[in-house]
């Protein structure tokens, strides 16, 4: 049976200081596809370690289903772990591998002979028992490393990197099959990822770090379209942030100048006020047209030169210079009719003021 | 594979002439010469008729005191390589897997720093522990434990305890290797499958670290074999082993050929074990050439 985890201010101090986790904390609900998602160093590999408990924390506690598990040690946890470069063991077969779990839980050799090749059948793994864990590849090796962590049906599934060494077409059916497997089996399954991609495909939910902190925890969409700090903003996809202080012209009633003439309209939903701030707008939410000669609707439109054109196939980046020398990342979705703007092409760039997101610094 | 790889004449293979004149000069001469002398009657150079004999080895054979130094001398290699085995093994474990740096490199120093001390130097602080005024005995009849001195020199006992510690820094040097190359994920996979920290290492760790245990209890038991200081000091001719009886029959019996006989008995001994070892290596740890 699946469990939830309550990760209550958790903190990680290695000897000489150094902070890898600061005061976490984070519900992960029962049944819930949980990734822990930010750059390396961030303190999300050493937060999955000590809810596997191969590190204690120095403070806080961790809880699965209500009890404590903070001091319980690794072996009496129920949890299952695939580790970034599969950790199988060399010295014995596939079966092996995937039995040794069921072993460790007494169980009679009938049913664990039944389970493994039941496990081998969801992995799609038959017929391979008694090769050796060297002569699979990446993938085969994933597939052994999710089988021998979901036969012992733990309360929790963790994951740390499990697809990283996987080349992107590998990556990406496994990503839907460790999705509909996560499902079917209704396991709550705790995904360490530095791909922001995969982290928005995947999850139910995301928690974003940074230097040993939670950013922000939120389902894929809000974490995209409802950034609330600048790192978050800056770390998932590509974004434009504009920092100023807050203004009042004589058309827009709440603005921010962001300088060299640039004023930017802010969303209706912020009141007026002062000081600095910084906000996000995502290239998508920019339309791009020729360049017209009228003047620019005040708060939400201006003029530039393109510098550089990306054609990603989907969709077009573009790099404009702004007039106000602000540079601004485009993306228009290639209709296939229209031609490509090319660099030094003058444009005008319009938006709309609710797109723009207000960040925390 | 082979046809793509046949032998083309390579500028570099010649820097590996010295080592192999050398080898062929220092190590196969000498061995050849020694094999030719333990079937010869006498010595060639000085002596004007000599023919071929298999005397000495029918000697050997036919004698059971020489059988019994021979077995002697098997069975000090085979305690002192178990005994190194059981200190060195929980010492290379630590070893392999202590985290501080400041810590690893005080373990390293405490397993070299006796290795800088000569081997008669530290047999004669071993004298004069274990000799029958010696500090062990004394401590143990002040304390009132014993009333005769304990036999502790002059003794197997007494030259294990000596070879072992000489040959403990090899054992523990070795696996250190071996074990430091074992992903300690690995254990942690195994624990988070539920295995016990002691299961965990019976399952994993130890069989994994096979080679390594192979390759350092056949260094040391070559080396213990062969030690020659040691048996004499802490055995004062009590206790004959092959080395002490070659050096015998070189310097007080002038009998060549029967030392090169002994030394040829030796010798076989030790490829013996290399077989067996590269045979048990190739069993333990065949799947693991794919990789």
């Amino acid at each position: 049976m699946s469990a939830s985890i309550e990760i209550a201010g958790v903190s990680k101090v290695y000897d000489g200081g150094v902070r890898a986790v600061d005061a976490v904390a984070m519900d992960i609900r029962q049944g819930e596809f949980f990734s822990l998602l930010g750059p390396s160093g961030c303190g999300k590999t050493t937060t999955l370690r000590m809810i596997a408990g191969f590190e204690t924390p120095s403070s806080g506690a961790i809880r699965v289903d209500g009890a404590d598990i903070t001091h319980v040690p690794a072996h009496k946890r129920d949890m299952g772990m695939v580790f970034q470069n599969y950790a199988l063991f060399p010295h014995r077969t596939v079966a092996e591998n995937v039995a040794f779990g069921l072993r460790m839980r007494g169980l009679d050799k009938a049913t664990i002979t039944a389970k493994v090749k039941a496990a081998l059948a969801m992995v799609e793994l038959s017929g391979l028992e008694d090769r050796r864990p060297a002569q699979l590849s990446g993938g085969q090796q994933q597939r052994v490393a999710l089988a021998r962590a979901i036969v012992i049906a733990p309360r929790v599934l963790l994951c740390d990197e499990p697809l990283g060494a996987l080349d992107k077409k590998l990556r990406q059916q496994m990503q839907f099959e460790l999705k509909q497997l996560q499902k079917k089996l209704g396991l709550t399954l705790v995904f360490v990822t530095h791909d922001q991609e995969e982290a928005l495909a995947m999850s139910d939910r995301i928690a974003v770090m940074n230097g040993g902190r939670v950013e922000q925890v939120g389902t894929p969409t809000e974490i995209y379209n409802q950034p609330t700090t600048r790192f978050v903003a800056d770390f998932i996809g590509d974004t434009n942030i504009f920092r100023g202080e807050r203004t009042t012209t004589s058309t827009v009633a709440s603005a921010l100048d962001v300088g060299k003439g640039l004023i930017l309209a802010l969303p209706p939903t912020e009141g007026q006020g002062t000081g600095v701030l910084s906000v996000a707008l995502r290239p998508e939410k920019i339309r791009l047209i020729t360049r017209t000669d009228a003047a620019t609707a005040a708060g939400s439109s201006a003029h530039g030169i393109v510098e550089n054109t990306n054609f990603l196939g989907g969709a077009v980046l573009y790099r404009v210079t702004l007039e106000s020398a602000h540079r601004v990342l485009v993306q228009q979705p290639n209709a296939g009719t229209s031609r490509l703007f090319v660099p030094g092409d003058g444009v005008t760039l319009e938006w709309t003021p609710a797109d723009l997101v207000v960040l925390k610094d | 594979m082979s046809s793509t790889t046949t032998t083309r004449p390579n500028g570099l293979a010649l820097f590996i002439l010295p080592s192999a004149l050398m080898f062929a000069l220092f190590f196969f001469l000498p061995i050849g010469l020694m094999a030719l002398m333990s079937v010869l009657t006498g010595n060639p150079v000085v002596m004007p008729k000599v023919a071929f004999t298999t005397r000495h080895y029918a000697r050997m054979v036919g004698d059971p005191y020489y059988l019994e130094v021979i077995w002697t001398t098997i069975r000090i290699g085979l305690v002192t390589t178990l005994v190194a085995l059981a200190i060195g093994y929980p010492l290379a474990h630590w070893m392999a897997r202590i985290k501080s740096r400041a810590g690893h490199a005080l373990l390293l120093m405490a397993v070299l720093a006796p290795m800088l001390t000569g081997i008669v130097v530290r047999t004669f602080a071993w004298m004069t522990l274990l000799s029958d005024k010696g500090v062990v005995n004394q401590t143990l009849m002040s304390l009132g434990l014993i009333s005769q001195p304990l036999k502790l020199m002059y003794t197997e006992t007494g030259i294990v305890v000596g070879l072992v510690h000489i040959y403990v820094p090899f054992m523990v040097l070795t696996l250190t290797g071996v074990i430091g190359r074992i992903d300690e994920r690995l254990e942690q996979a195994a624990e988070n499958l539920g295995a016990s920290p002691l299961r965990a290492f019976l399952e994993v760790t130890l069989p994994l670290s096979l080679p390594g245990i192979l390759a350092g209890s056949l260094l040391v038991f070559a080396l213990a074999i062969s030690a020659y200081v040691t048996p004499i000091l802490l055995g004062g001719f009590q206790i004959m082993t092959l080395p002490i009886l070659i050096y015998q029959q070189i310097s007080a019996n002038f009998n060549v050929g029967f030392a090169a006989a002994l030394g040829i008995v030796l010798l076989v001994i030790s490829l013996m074990l290399v077989i067996a070892y590269n045979r048990a290596l190739g069993l333990v740890s065949g799947q693991r050439e794919l990789q």
